[in-house]
């Protein structure tokens, strides 16, 4: 995700997703109206994205030594 | 080979086909156990624990869900099993929303960094935040948000509802940017 486009709706949608609210339910207008207008909340669910965006980035390299301990430990070496 | 042949030759017993499962799945095991325990010969032991049932018990797997979603259930079981051995105690169960959602963090206008490339003091911050968190938390958090599993699969694997795991993950999701906002002031 570019998070530069990263756009009020797209964070609304998160929102009312975890809410289990329709994009169109009054709780959820409300939310919109409140988002649009305040820049705190904007920043604030900017970075609540780049915290999961953070760990999906954070990946490590299966080294080949453990492969290999493993094929041998599952008795499935070729 | 597709999967769902290759699991069959397995449940027969075909080596070549085991092997070729464990190769599959070995990147996705051995990162989520280290997303989990944060040490990688945890990881490694997870991995190799997680592996070993799978072939012990192939035979039980129905294919009502995807054989991955079936080995983070594993993973999660045996990274659970270990938390409480260790002990700790420590871990915080983010339930107070007051405290969560304080208005000091709404304020806050600074942006974090994009990106986490060759960053290793955010590295490190990200290690000792998810670490913070208790497993139960994490593993709700990296099911739905890093391995982008659906809500109910994620309930399937931690063996929770599906509104506990909304709760948790909202809960979990502020908890770590709260953290890692603070972390990075220092």
């Amino acid at each position: 995700m570019n998070f530069a486009k990263i756009d009020c709706h797209s964070v609304m949608k998160h929102i009312c997703e975890s809410l289990d609210e329709g994009l169109n339910s009054e709780k959820c207008k409300e939310i919109k109206k409140h988002l649009d207008e305040c820049e705190g909340c904007q920043n604030y669910f900017d970075s609540v994205e780049k915290t999961i965006e953070f760990y999906k980035q954070y990946e490590i390299k299966l080294p080949e030594e453990c492969h290999k301990k493993l094929m041998v430990y599952l008795n499935l070496e070729d | 080979m597709q999967e769902s042949i290759l699991i069959e030759k397995g449940k027969n017993g075909d080596r070549k086909a085991l092997s070729e499962l464990v190769k599959l799945h070995e990147n996705t095991v051995y990162n989520f156990a280290f997303k989990i325990c944060r040490d990688k010969d945890k990881a490694e032991n997870t991995m190799q624990e997680t592996f070993l049932s799978m072939l012990k018990s192939l035979h039980t797997f129905d294919g009502n869900s995807k054989l991955s979603t079936w080995l983070y259930r594993i993973v999660v079981n045996h990274c659970l099993m270990l938390a409480r051995k260790s002990g700790n105690n420590e871990f915080v169960e983010p339930e107070n929303e007051d405290e969560l959602y304080d208005n000091k963090y709404f304020s806050d206008s600074r942006m974090l960094p994009d990106k986490i490339a060759e960053n290793n003091e955010l590295r490190v911050i990200l290690d000792k935040s998810i670490s913070k968190l208790s497993p139960e938390y994490r593993a709700v958090f990296l099911l739905r948000d890093v391995e982008e599993l659906s809500t109910e699969e994620t309930a399937k694997v931690t063996g929770l509802s599906v509104p506990a795991v909304k709760s948790r993950l909202h809960r979990a999701r502020a908890f770590l940017r709260n953290e890692i906002s603070e972390a990075l002031k220092k």
